[in-house]
């Protein structure tokens, strides 16, 4: 259907934990959403305020906006497209800073090491910390087979043909899965740079996961992925002698992107700069 | 591709807007898009015209206007429209100190009865 992933049908997803396979399709999608939309209030307006940021336009409005439709009026809305997914994400928030869980969104392209990482994470925090996993991929329980048996719960979302996961499909994976106080809850977003950015799901830090494999030039291509991110991990180290990867250089890029960005190099497989990664979650916790 | 479920999301809301308001038939509908906010506005309008069919808005005319964001050259200081997040002046091909809006995205109005 879409020809720049194949996407589908986005709205249908599943969510199963690895030990109830595939049975219970979800399509919650027709989301019940109480929450007060907040947007009445804007009616009417003839905005005239705000806009500072409105000088730039080149807008070429083709604005026929009167071809004849009888007693049709224009109608101010104003309200922001992703206005939904935020709300939702303030709850999700909401409800993991009530509950001290410290929430963090793990996102990367496909095969930078987000799994593994996780892996050995869970394996060395565990049982001074409680750990848990929200995994997102298309399809498979794989990952989160692989989180179980590294020792922590998981729940996995299947996107189907989406290529992100959303606020709502968390508040979902939240129901079927209780994460008690104090825990560390790690969402693996869906491997991919580009739409997971967009949605804000309610985590405290966003985590952006490179490795030596990739281009030096990642950050620039997918700036905001980097732009939006807390945290960068640089994986696979252990393989900086045999490929072009140039460390400086990929930092200076995501830093040119985002000053605040905070750069740990690691390597899941040799444990070399794991401590280090240990220590900043230590420190999110305490903060 | 989440221009896709944006797309789905327009729709959504749209829906909710005109049965809280009454409305049976849209006519028009205009979308502001940034170019910093992440949205690719072609794909995105293609999107809207897929999942439109057996909607209210199947007939509808979608105008999406993209607003430009603006960067202050570091060099010169002169602000320049900035059609993407690297976008540097076109003077001195420095990158902006400041940048001001393109993140817009929002259903801005309907035409509807």
């Amino acid at each position: 259907m879409c020809d720049t992933c194949g996407c589908n049908n986005p709205e249908e997803y599943k969510i199963f934990r690895p030990s109830e396979h595939h049975h219970d399709h979800e399509h919650e999608h027709s989301h019940d959403h109480e929450h007060p939309h907040g947007h009445e209030h804007h009616h009417g307006h003839k905005h005239d305020h705000d806009h500072s940021h409105e000088h730039g336009h080149s807008h070429d409005h083709d604005h026929d906006h009167h071809e004849d439709h009888g007693a049709a009026k224009v109608i101010d809305l104003n309200i922001g497209i992703m206005t939904q997914n935020n709300l939702l994400a303030e709850r999700n928030r909401g409800y993991f800073e009530g509950r001290n869980v410290l929430c963090l969104n793990l996102v990367s392209s496909p095969g930078s090491g987000k799994t593994t990482i996780l892996e050995k994470t869970i394996q060395a925090l565990l049982p001074k910390e409680k750990i848990y996993v929200i995994e997102g991929d298309q399809q498979t329980a794989r990952d989160a087979e692989r989180i179980e048996q590294s020792g922590a719960p998981a729940i996995q979302i299947n996107t189907g043909t989406g290529c992100h996961l959303d606020a709502n499909m968390i508040q979902s994976a939240l129901k079927k899965m209780e994460v008690p106080a104090g825990s560390v809850l790690f969402i693996e977003n869906v491997g991919n740079l580009v739409c997971p950015a967009m949605f804000d799901l309610g985590e405290q830090k966003r985590v952006v996961v490179i490795s030596v494999t990739e281009g030096d030039d990642k950050p620039l291509k997918y700036p905001y992925m980097f732009q939006s991110s807390q945290l960068c991990l640089i994986n696979k180290t252990d393989l900086l002698p045999y490929v072009d990867f140039d460390v400086e250089k990929a930092s200076a890029n995501a830093r040119q992107l985002n000053p605040n960005l905070e750069i740990i190099l690691l390597s899941a497989r040799s444990g070399e700069g794991m401590q280090e990664w240990f220590d900043w979650i230590s420190k999110q916790k305490n903060e | 591709m989440h221009e896709l479920s944006l797309a789905l999301e327009v729709i959504d809301l749209v829906s909710k807007e005109t049965q809280k308001k009454s409305l049976s038939r849209v006519f028009e509908m205009e979308i502001e898009v940034g170019t910093l906010s992440g949205v690719e506005a072609e794909t995105f309008q293609s999107a809207l015209e897929m999942v439109v069919k057996g909607t209210l808005l199947e007939d509808s005319k979608i105008i999406i206007n993209q607003t430009f964001a603006v960067g202050t050259c570091s060099d010169c200081q002169k602000d320049f429209n900035m059609k993407e997040r690297m976008a540097t002046c076109p003077d001195c091909r420095s990158y902006p100190s400041k940048i001001i809006g393109g993140d817009q995205f929002r259903v801005v109005s309907i035409l509807a009865e």
